[in-house]
């Protein structure tokens, strides 16, 4: 009889499996994407489709995440690393998922996709209804057409290419990967007019006050060049300022402008900044890294808030860290997996805390 | 009592002497006198030879998922498939053939798709600490494929095709013949398939489409020719085997596929030669491999193409000696070689670590076995610290089947190579991996008639690993690894198996369960399950024959993967059914068939193992098999 019931022990324990309930409903989107805040990206991980869109809400102080999933129930894709605000709409370009996701600016809701791209990465407003999307493994240039949100043309740059500015109907576009070149395009005949050899690896581009083009060049992963930081002249497309980084280990990134556009910020050990005007590179960080991994930048246009991204050890939550413009910390807070691009939706006149 | 256990050993001895074969007869008297474990204390099975026959054309991942607790996490079929072994990452499940290690010196692990099970006569699964025995490293557990000898004049032909769903062909070949004194064995498996499959994609887009998985065309020949020669009391082994698998890589359900972009080609010869000589109550061994293995990859649209070839040299020696008929002391020097020529290092590696194992193991009465283990590892130039093993089995009530058995291990695992040396990132001051590992279960079998007999296990399991190699985000724009990990694993596996046995009808049942709980201890960690290890995992099988015909039902259960480091997200918990039906006539004299027609995933479950990696639906096979002996 004992042996028996061992039997029958054993066997219960071996066909019962304990279930356990999934995590509960993620917070409703009613009416949180107000007229203040920061859209964030969180890429997640490379090929394993965890990217996620997330809202700071400046009006709440509250943060939302998962908000794409959220509203339209599927996931939003593998690395979404840039996003757009264009009319109603914003688009989402998710790189490894070689789509961007076009969706309404107040309810989120998916309103189409773009397919046709090849690895894109960032897109540049090129015209009243066009922009261009860079791409890091093609060699051309992406034309969108943003009435039909369709792919409507590409121009042959013969390169790879990253970030990208327009000024004064030139978009200027960077060869990133293993390039030192940043190639300019004529917005009008959508014909590739001109090139500037930079420093290697140029990552980041921003227009300042003046109209000069700043291109933050990472020096290359291997460490045998150093980082160069030089601001072009978008008429002559020469190289007007040039300051060269001090350190082979320098691998500056992330290259932002304030709201006024007389003072650059970028990430290298800690987030530095300087007057674009500066004879040289700041010595010290304004805000020390403090045992964050500084991921991505940027720059409330409207209060100057200093907004970074933590991505932790890249395979759990990141952070959302808000500083105010003097690098004191106001308040942080807990956003996707690799919180990557930020996005700022603000207006002048409104108190942002 | 003592009166009737020696009656009931007079009483299965006398008849044997009768028989021929004395080695089988002092073999059952000490089962019969003795706890009948290899490693009192500690857990190692045999995966049962009638799963494994209906798996002899598949690839090793199916049968482990579908069969055992150890969780597999693959890409499809065909796909890389690596496991999780009580909870442990996929580095910690040592792979061996013949004893001798075969997880990659770069990788440190093995791709389970790229073996096909028929390739061995016997696979043993040692779970936790068992593992040590074998070799260091698998904190998870060991599976060794095994090879052995049939010493006969017999020999036999068994030839096998089968076709299937997705354009899957496979076909095999096994030859045997020889004498009491030499044997040949060869085996021939060729595997192809299309692959393209449908499924629902309900994530690329706003509308749900039923898309056809493709690019994951998969071609994979094996051949292994197998040479013994006995004379007197000591025996000679050749082994080479070859394997090569040619495959594309489908990405993931989130990226539109435009053509085949990734491709891997895997390329191995292993060859094996053995020596064991027996001399009065000594056992020597003497054994030596040598393993080219080659991995090609590329990505057109990464721009990867990544080349690496791996060239490892073991050698193992030592004697084992028995000690009064209950306890044997075994010896073991081992020293493994390994050359890498990678594009992704940045010059040639070469890497060699050596071992001194001593090991006891003493059945000293009826009651009571232990197991005792110690090794010293040189790791390049370092002593790392000794491992060591305890176990200790008793059985509970004399002359009865119940056994209570508990064992404590420390165990260590030295970083691949690619942790390392890989370019960037790779770091040559890492130290080992370290696991204390801790079990205690119940063991009971029982026959209840002639005709109907039981066995069940109980094991509650806890490891304890610690400097943990991860890659971390290094201060520049790369990783690197590091020994920064703490994980603690601890978990309950149950099996079952009845058996039921007259002319015709042959019944026989295996079910289990495992309940794996695995968390990081790092501070900066969540502090949640680790991503994909299931914490319910279950399986069962059923296997009915009546005269030829037989029928043959798998059931698998996987519990909830979580696929975020918080747990937010996961993959919902799926059950798989597989069925075989088959006929066994004997077609003529000594030649026998066996037809069966097979068919996967019976209720067409849409499933995931990885994220956004889509499992086929329901799949048909039919297979037939001629055997021929002479």
């Amino acid at each position: 009889m004992n042996k028996s019931i061992i039997f029958l022990a054993l066997f219960i324990l071996t066909v019962s499996c304990d279930r356990i309930d999934g995590p509960g409903p993620v917070d409703p989107v009613v009416s949180l994407v107000s007229a203040n805040g920061i859209f964030i990206l969180n890429e997640g991980n490379f090929g394993w489709g965890n990217g996620s869109l997330t809202y700071y809400s400046y009006d709440s102080a509250r943060i939302y995440n998962n908000l794409f999933e959220t509203v339209n129930r599927r996931p939003l894709g593998d690395v979404p690393y840039s996003m757009f605000f264009h009319g109603n709409y914003i688009y989402i370009v998710v790189n490894n998922s070689e789509k961007i996701e076009v969706i309404n600016n107040k309810s989120l809701e998916s309103v189409t996709t773009i397919t046709g791209l090849i690895s894109p990465r960032n897109l540049v407003l090129a015209g009243q209804d066009k922009a261009y999307v860079t791409s890091m493994y093609s060699d051309s240039v992406r034309i969108i057409d943003l009435k039909k949100n369709k792919v409507s043309g590409y121009i042959n740059i013969h390169q790879t290419s990253e970030s990208a500015v327009v000024i004064n109907q030139k978009a200027f576009i960077a060869n990133w990967l293993e390039g030192n070149e940043v190639f300019i395009i004529d917005t009008t005949t959508d014909l590739l007019i001109d090139s500037v050899e930079v420093g290697k690896e140029p990552e980041s581009m921003v227009v300042d006050n003046k109209g000069l083009v700043w291109v933050l060049c990472n020096g290359g992963w291997k460490r045998d060049t150093f980082a160069e930081l030089v601001g072009i002249n978008p008429q002559s497309h020469v190289i007007a300022r040039r300051h060269v980084f001090p350190a082979l280990e320098s691998s500056p990134l992330c290259l932002q402008a304030d709201g006024d556009g007389d003072t650059l910020f970028y990430i290298e050990n800690g987030i530095r900044c300087m007057r674009t005007d500066a004879a040289e590179l700041p010595a010290d960080p304004l805000i020390g890294d403090d045992d964050h991994l500084f991921y991505k930048i940027g720059i409330n246009p409207v209060n100057g808030d200093i907004v970074a991204t933590d991505a932790a050890d890249y395979k759990q939550n990141g952070v959302l860290l808000i500083y105010n413009r003097r690098g004191n910390l106001k308040n942080s807070y807990a956003t996707g997996i690799i919180p990557g691009c930020l996005s700022f939706m603000v207006e002048s006149g409104h108190i942002m805390e | 009592m003592k009166i009737n256990i020696l009656c009931a050993f007079i009483l299965v001895a006398l008849p044997l002497q009768s028989q021929q074969d004395t080695v089988k007869i002092s073999e059952i008297i000490i089962r019969s006198k003795q706890i009948p474990s290899d490693i009192p204390g500690f857990k190692r099975i045999e995966i049962d030879s009638a799963i494994q026959d209906k798996y002899r054309h598949l690839s090793f991942s199916e049968l482990l998922s579908e069969c055992t607790p150890v969780f597999i996490k693959s890409y499809g079929y065909g796909g890389a498939a690596t496991s999780s072994f009580r909870g442990a990452g996929a580095s910690h499940t040592r792979m061996t053939w013949n004893g001798i290690n075969i997880n990659s010196p770069m990788l440190g692990q093995s791709d389970f798709s790229l073996i096909t099970p028929g390739i061995s006569d016997n696979i043993t699964l040692s779970y936790g600490g068992a593992s040590i025995i074998d070799g260091p490293g698998g904190f998870g557990g060991t599976i060794n494929l095994e090879n052995k000898p049939v010493w006969s004049k017999t020999s036999g032909l068994y030839l096998n095709t089968g076709a299937g769903s997705f354009g899957r062909y496979a076909g095999s070949l096994k030859f045997r013949t020889g004498n009491e004194s030499f044997q040949t064995v060869t085996r021939l498996y060729m595997n192809s398939s299309e692959n393209n499959f449908p499924y629902i994609n309900e994530v690329a887009g706003n509308d749900h489409v039923r898309e056809t998985r493709k690019n994951s065309q998969l071609t994979q020949i094996s051949f292994l020719q197998e040479l013994y020669y006995r004379k007197a009391s000591g025996v000679l082994s050749a082994l080479i085997w070859y394997n090569s698998t040619s495959r594309n890589l489908p990405g993931s359900m989130l990226v539109v596929q435009s053509g085949p972009d990734e491709k891997q080609y895997d390329e191995s010869l292993r060859s094996f030669l053995g020596y064991d000589l027996k001399k009065g109550n000594m056992n020597f061994f003497l054994n030596g491999a040598w393993m080219a293995s080659r991995l090609d990859y590329t990505s057109l649209k990464a721009s990867i193409d990544s080349r690496n070839l791996a060239n490892t040299f073991t050698l193992n020696g030592g004697f084992e000696t028995m000690i009064k008929n209950h306890s044997k002391i075994k010896l073991t020097i081992s020293d493994e070689l390994s050359f890498i020529k990678s594009n992704n290092y940045n010059k040639n590696i070469s890497y060699n670590s050596s071992s001194l194992t001593l090991s006891a193991r003493s059945k000293i009465n009826n009651r009571v076995g232990t197991t005792f283990l110690i090794r010293e590892i040189i790791d390049g130039q370092i002593l790392l610290i000794p491992d060591f093993s305890a176990g200790f089995e008793y059985r509970l009530f004399a002359g009865e089947e119940h056994f209570f058995k508990t064992g404590l291990t420390r165990n260590s695992r030295i970083p691949s190579l690619n942790d390392r040396y890989w370019y960037p990132g790779g770091n040559s001051n890492l130290k080992n991996e370290y696991a204390w590992q801790y079990e205690a279960g119940f063991k009971t079998s029982r026959s209840f008639t002639n005709s109907l007999s039981a066995d069940a296990e109980i094991t509650f399991y806890t490891n304890l690993i610690r400097d943990m190699i991860q890659w971390k985000p290094g201060e520049f724009a790369y990783w690197t690894a590091e020994n920064i990990g703490k994980v603690n694993s601890s978990g309950i596996e149950s099996i079952v198996s009845v058996k039921y046995e007259t002319d015709p009808l042959n019944i026989r049942l295996n079910a289990g369960y495992s309940y794996t709980k695995s968390v990081s201890r790092n501070q900066a960690d969540e502090p949640g399950q680790l991503m994909y290890i299931p914490e319910n995992q279950a399986n069962s099988s059923i296997h009915i024959s009546y005269g030829d015909l037989y029928l043959f039902w798998i059931t698998d259960f996987t519990g909830k993967r979580y696929i975020t480091a918080d747990n937010t997200g996961y993959l919902p918990d799926y059950f798989l059914n597989n069925i075989i039906i088959g006929l066994k006539p004997d077609l003529w004299k000594k030649i026998s068939a066996d037809i069966n027609f097979r068919t996967e995933n019976l209720f067409n479950k849409s499933y995931q193992t990885i994220a956004y990696h889509p499992q086929p639906g329901r799949a048909y096979f039919i297979s037939l098999s001629v055997r021929i002996l002479k």
